[in-house]
């Protein structure tokens, strides 16, 4: 299956927030500390865009800990993707 | 005539894997220092592992060799006590690491961890084991494991597990050898050199904070241990000799 778009990993992201309950700000710029998504939800929506393309994109930890925004997501989760 | 079993004499001839920087290094050197020979390996020799040989061409050998290469391995045992003589001793030191949470490990990494922290080393001590043996010898081993075997830490799942069956495995050893080997662990908290890499200054001083010796593990703590182990007559045997500055109690 082909990459999925970042407006798609995008939804993916607000299903994950609204899952706890949590709403994804319009502004890709926001701080992830400040919305409540943490390194599991980031796990969690790696693990949906897997089962979506239907294929793995493993990443060492060092990766995960430059993350900061929603930008950031989105941006490494389609390197991830292109890799 | 007693029916007492002597004691394992100290070590005299060290076979030390991944002994070119590092931990491995400050091993290879301290055991020079105590009067002994080494065979030291690595995947790599660095410039400092080279020095060190130069500068002792009768006490060292040192070589280039993967610690999964079981032909090379035998290969380089051989050699090292053409030039030695007998080996009596193994620090099992070479180990990769991993910093990636378990679900996002890929099987093939998570096959090559435990390749070259478990099968490797216990290929390696059942080497050096049959050559002692085989010469009606008596030696020493010493695993170089993680205080991760006996504590949970994220991101090191497949690494954890190597560590800690390797300390199963040094138990086992240690009654299996009755008598003709003396098998322990010593068993590391992170080092700060390796932490620093990861972390924030303010982590780093929380952790520093919250072990109790108020000081984070250097290599140079880890090593008068192993020399304990090579050389001293102490009846330690089967045990796991943790140290982190009590970070772990």
């Amino acid at each position: 299956m082909s990459a999925l778009s970042r407006d798609a990993i995008r939804t993916m992201m607000a299903e994950v927030l609204q899952a706890q309950g949590k709403s994804m700000p319009a502004d890709d710029s926001a701080n992830l500390e400040e919305i409540g998504f943490r390194s599991l939800d980031f796990s969690e929506l790696a693990l949906r865009v897997e089962d979506e393309i239907g294929d793995e994109l493993n990443f060492d930890a060092p990766e995960l800990r430059q993350i900061a925004t929603i930008s950031d997501v989105l941006d490494f989760l389609e390197q991830l993707q292109a890799a | 005539m007693s029916d007492k079993t002597e004691p394992i004499g100290p070590a005299s001839v060290v076979v030390v894997s991944g002994g070119s920087r590092g931990l491995g290094l400050a091993i290879v050197e301290d055991i020079l220092a105590q009067g002994a020979k080494v065979a030291a390996f690595a995947r790599t020799v660095t410039p400092e592992l080279e020095a060190v040989a130069a500068a002792h061409p009768d006490r060292v050998v040192a070589a280039s060799v993967d610690v999964t290469d079981v032909k090379a391995i035998n290969a380089f045992l051989k050699e090292a006590e053409s030039r030695l003589g007998p080996i009596d001793a193994l620090v099992n030191n070479a180990a990769m690491g991993q910093d990636s949470l378990h679900v996002h490990t890929s099987p093939e990494q998570i096959a090559k961890i435990i390749e070259t922290n478990l099968t490797a080393p216990l290929l390696l001590a059942r080497a050096v084991l049959r050559r002692i043996m085989a010469k009606g010898n008596r030696g020493r081993i010493v695993m170089v494991t993680s205080v991760c075997a006996q504590r949970g830490y994220s991101g090191l799942v497949a690494y954890s597990a190597t560590k800690g069956g390797l300390d199963s495995a040094m138990r086992t050893l240690a009654r299996e050898m009755h008598g003709r080997a003396l098998v322990n662990s010593v068993a590391p908290g992170f080092f700060a050199s390796e932490m620093s890499s990861v972390l924030g200054q303010t982590q780093l001083d929380t952790i520093t904070r919250r072990t109790p010796s108020g000081r984070l593990v250097e290599p140079d703590n880890i090593v008068p241990v192993v020399n304990m182990l090579l050389f001293k007559d102490t009846n330690i045997n089967g045990q796991v000799l943790t140290v982190d500055g009590g970070n772990s109690i």
